[in-house]
């Protein structure tokens, strides 16, 4: 398993570093500022102390020179004095001051010129002045350009000079002048001269020397005009005084340090003579305006800083690299049983149910999520199993439904029942589980149509197998027996004999006779059907219901009879229809059925069943359909044929039973009125002629139907026709039925000089008016010969009809003569 | 049925009487297939002939196969009931009727 840089794991530990590095980040530069403003603070104390004491003493000490200069000067100021007595009176007060402050080197007096005690036109400057352990007198000249007279005599105040190197005392000096005033004749102010006090401070430098200070640092005095006057030597090294500048650094640029726009004191970032960037304290010494400086190296200065960051960040790299490891095993910890998890979910969505879950101990989410997979694997597994249970099952219910639907007749082409006097239409919509409704339609002969509708009861593949037994049952008896009631009985019998399964039917069947309309039929616990009438009326037909089959063996139904009128359709259901529920639990009903009948007015029958099919989706709307539905429309058209009753009565010719004929019309006679009387005398007779089938015996049949014919005086041409038909009918079974014999009834009705042949023969199915009528249009070239003899017998006779009875082909053609 | 023959040069008259159906063809059949060599004009005379059959119109359709190459057939004295089969049938667009 390599390391995947878009994993869980990996995403999870950059975010969660980027987020740890975003705070010591933050910790760091705010430690950082902190820690500088506290090392800033603590210098400045530290600039203090060091200081403080030192500005006390250094201004202790020239207060009081400054004190000792301006009593002296007071005096001086009083009285005249005699060079004597001046010298005695230097003598004596550098002697007193030197008690006081050891400092003072010398005292100096210099007088304008005239005003002194010797030279009454000329400068005068004596001077008291300490060396090697002995004070001495000292006569000094050509004062009066020098700075510290000059300046004190503009000034008229005493002041502190800048320390220079004196001309009498040969070390470093600080000089306190006072300008001497005297009253002269007027009582006036007149400066007579200057007092200066020359104080050594030489022992400034051994002071600054010994003064500790912390981180490398030391201690600086610079005059008023920034000229250092006290530095340890280390930092001389050689240079002037005056080249031992202190310079501020601000941004990129250096300039001199001016304090005069300054705080008395401060911290600034500089350099001292040309040296390496220091931090330097300075406090103002108020006594002489000098500057007392502390100065430390800042690379000695930020060493603590910088110990302490690196501390810092050696604690925050540690501290990090830790944070890393955790994490990293933490989302591995996470990562690992998913990217198992991951592969066993894609082994399980390439189909492999058999695939290890990878067990995940402990309680996290993780092993939750496993166990909840490795639930859902099983889960799924049963429910699969289920799922394959449950469509092999529903295979075999679509199976069943196909057999059924397939079963049925689809259209009345497939029955061969089609003629102009009804059209037909079914309609069954299956519900999802099979149901054993059906439908059937079939004609007992050319003019009797027999119409099913039937509903077994329960539901699935039972129901349907059950039903295609009923309809069979009922079809064959219905055919042969040709009576509903009979048919009924019969098939009732037989279902109930063996219906082990306690199951039943539901049946209604009618026979329609196509020329009447007359209806006979029988209802086993069926809805009534309903018929619309040609003017639009509905109504459901009087049906009186009776015991369902298959309950009872010995059931015996009634007959029941109903006239359709030209123009009627007759609507067989089932409870599919009027027992279909919408969701709020109503019924379809038969009072929506009558008015869904009455909308499709004039419809053919096709469309009839289509529009109770709308009205009932429009009624049901979303609900599941829980019942086959089926319906089954049939028009009647009526006919345009005259109609005859039809009585048959077969004898045995060798008896000579005359009286059994005999009472056979009389019964049927009998009760006639003497119009029917009249309709009987022209009623059919019939004629019966058996033949080999050998091609000869066509002048034989030929033969027997003039001979029936001959009598009723019909056109030449029809007689023709007929002979041709006969011809052609009859050519046909002698070359393709394979049949040993053939049966040809003539019936004719003199009345209307109507004629029915009827040619009945044992050879293999085959039906005649199914073959393709020939393009009798093309030219000579592209004609075939064939399919033009049954192509004429359509195109002369009134009507050719054709079935298939039994094990016989039946084939009829009429023909007005 | 009676067929009665008559040659003139390369003109052959076949006049029918009776009926021409299934049972007769053949016979007719005998007379016309192979034995048109030479002859330019065919004639059918159905004066006398009741009806024709379709295995009567299929020798009648061979007939005229055979003379469409070799001359021209006629069929004459054709009664109404006849033409109507030729109607039907369209063998009227095939045949030529006088």
């Amino acid at each position: 398993m390599g390391f995947n840089f878009r994993g869980l794991a990996f995403k999870q530990s950059m975010m969660i570093l980027a987020a740890i590095t975003v705070v010591f980040g933050l910790i760091f530069a705010i430690m950082g500022q902190k820690t500088q403003d506290i090392l800033n603070k603590i210098t400045i104390e530290n600039g203090e102390e060091t200081s403080r004491a030192n500005v006390n003493y250094i201004d202790k000490l020239f207060n009081s020179g400054k004190l000792v200069g301006d009593d002296i000067a007071e005096t001086m100021g009083k009285r005249r004095m005699s060079k004597a007595d001046l010298d005695t009176f230097l003598l004596h007060s550098l002697t007193n001051a030197r008690n006081l402050i050891p400092q003072i080197v010398a005292v100096v007096l210099a007088y304008e010129p005239g005003m002194g005690p010797e030279t009454p036109k000329g400068e005068f400057m004596r001077l008291a002045r300490f060396t090697e352990n002995e004070i001495r007198l000292v006569t000094g000249a050509n004062y009066q350009d020098k700075e510290w007279y000059s300046s004190t005599k503009e000034g008229k105040t005493s002041r502190w000079q800048e320390p220079f190197i004196g001309e009498f005392v040969p070390e470093p000096i600080a000089v306190y002048t006072v300008p001497i005033f005297q009253k002269d004749k007027n009582g006036d102010d007149v400066l007579a001269g200057v007092l200066a006090i020359d104080m050594s401070i030489e022992f400034l430098k051994d002071e600054i020397a010994t003064i500790p200070v912390s981180n490398g640092g030391y201690a600086l005095i610079t005059s008023e005009n920034n000229v250092a006057v006290a530095y340890p030597k280390s930092i001389a090294q050689g240079k002037r005084n005056r080249e031992i500048a202190v310079k501020e650094i601000r941004g990129n640029s250096t300039i001199d340090f001016d304090r005069k726009n300054r705080d008395p004191s401060g911290l600034f970032m500089g350099t001292v003579a040309g040296g390496e960037e220091s931090a330097v304290y300075y406090t103002k010494i108020n006594s002489n305006n000098w500057t007392f400086m502390v100065v430390w190296p800042v690379q000695k200065f930020l060493q603590d800083q910088r110990d302490t960051r690196k501390l810092f960040l050696i604690l925050a790299l540690g501290g990090y690299g830790v944070i890393l490891v955790i994490i990293l095993l933490i989302s591995f910890r996470v990562a690992k049983p998913l990217k198992e998890l991951v592969f066993a979910a894609k082994k399980l969505g390439g189909g492999n149910f058999d695939v290890d879950i990878p067990k995940v101990s402990g309680r996290d989410e993780v092993a939750e999520f496993a166990t909840a997979f490795s639930n859902m694997l099983s889960t799924l597994k049963a429910h699969i199993e289920k799922e394959k249970d449950m469509k092999r099952i529903e295979r075999e219910l679509d199976l069943a439904r196909n057999i059924q639907l397939s079963m049925l007749p689809g259209a009345e082409r497939d029955e061969n029942s089609e003629d102009d006097r009804h059209e037909l239409a079914p309609f069954l919509l299956p519900a999802k589980e099979v149901g054993g409704d059906f439908y059937d339609f079939f004609k007992i002969d050319n003019d009797h149509l027999c119409v099913v509708v039937g509903d077994v009861s329960g539901k699935g593949v039972a129901a349907a197998l059950f039903m295609m037994v009923a309809r069979i049952i009922l079809r064959t008896m219905s055919k042969n027996l040709k009576s509903v009631v009979d048919a009924f009985n019969k098939t009732n019998y037989a279902l109930a004999k063996r219906n082990n399964l306690m199951m039943f039917v539901t049946v209604w069947a009618g026979i329609i006779d196509l020329r009447t309309g007359h209806v006979e039929f029988a209802s086993a616990g069926h809805n009534p059907p309903a018929v619309r009438h040609e003017d639009g009326s509905v109504e459901f037909i009087p049906s009186r219901s009776e015991l369902v089959m298959a309950a009872m063996e010995d059931t015996v139904y009634t007959k029941q009879t109903y006239d359709l009128k030209k123009g009627d359709t007759l609507f067989l259901y089932t409870d599919g229809v009027t027992e279909a529920t919408n969701d709020k639990d109503e019924l379809f009903g038969n009072d929506r059925l009558l008015d869904a009948l009455k909308r499709g007015g004039r419809q053919n029958t096709s469309d009839t069943c289509a529009q109770v099919k709308r009205e009932l989706d429009g009624f049901v709307q979303k609900a599941p359909q829980f019942d086959d539905i089926t319906m089954l429309a049939v028009k009647f058209n009526g006919s345009d044929e005259p109609v005859w009753e039809r009585y048959e009565k077969t004898v045995n010719v060798a008896e000579n039973d005359k009286g059994v004929l005999k009472s056979f019309v009389q019964d049927i006679l009998t009760p006639m009125d003497g119009a029917k009387k009249m309709q009987m005398k022209d009623a059919w007779e019939r004629y019966e002629k058996i033949v080999d089938v050998v091609p000869e015996n066509q002048d034989i049949l030929t033969a027997f139907v003039e001979g029936i014919l001959a009598p009723m005086e019909g056109s030449m041409k029809s007689q023709m026709q007929i002979n041709i038909a006969i011809d052609e009918i009859y050519s046909n079974i002698v070359k393709f039925s394979g049949a040993s014999e053939v049966t040809l009834i003539v019936e004719v009705r003199k009345a209307t000089l109507s004629a029915r042949l009827t040619f009945i023969d044992n050879g293999k199915p085959y039906d005649p008016i199914k073959q393709a009528d020939p393009d009798v249009t093309l030219p000579l070239e592209e004609r075939e010969i064939g399919g033009l003899g049954i192509f004429i017998v359509k195109k002369t006779m009134d009507s050719v009809c054709y079935r298939r009875n039994g094990d016989k082909n039946e084939l009829a053609i009429t023909k007005t003569l | 049925m009676q067929i009665t023959k008559t040659t003139e040069n390369d003109k052959l008259t076949l006049a029918l009487e009776g009926r021409l159906d299934t049972l007769t063809a053949p016979l007719l059949e005998a007379e016309v297939v192979g034995k048109l060599d030479g002859v330019k004009t065919l004639v059918f005379d159905f004066q006398n002939l009741a009806y024709v059959s379709s295995a009567g119109l299929r020798i009648l359709f061979m007939a005229q196969k055979v003379m469409s190459k070799q001359g021209q057939m006629i069929v004459k004295n054709v009664n109404s009931d006849i033409n109507d089969i030729f109607k039907v049938t369209g063998f009227s667009n095939i045949l030529t009727i006088e």
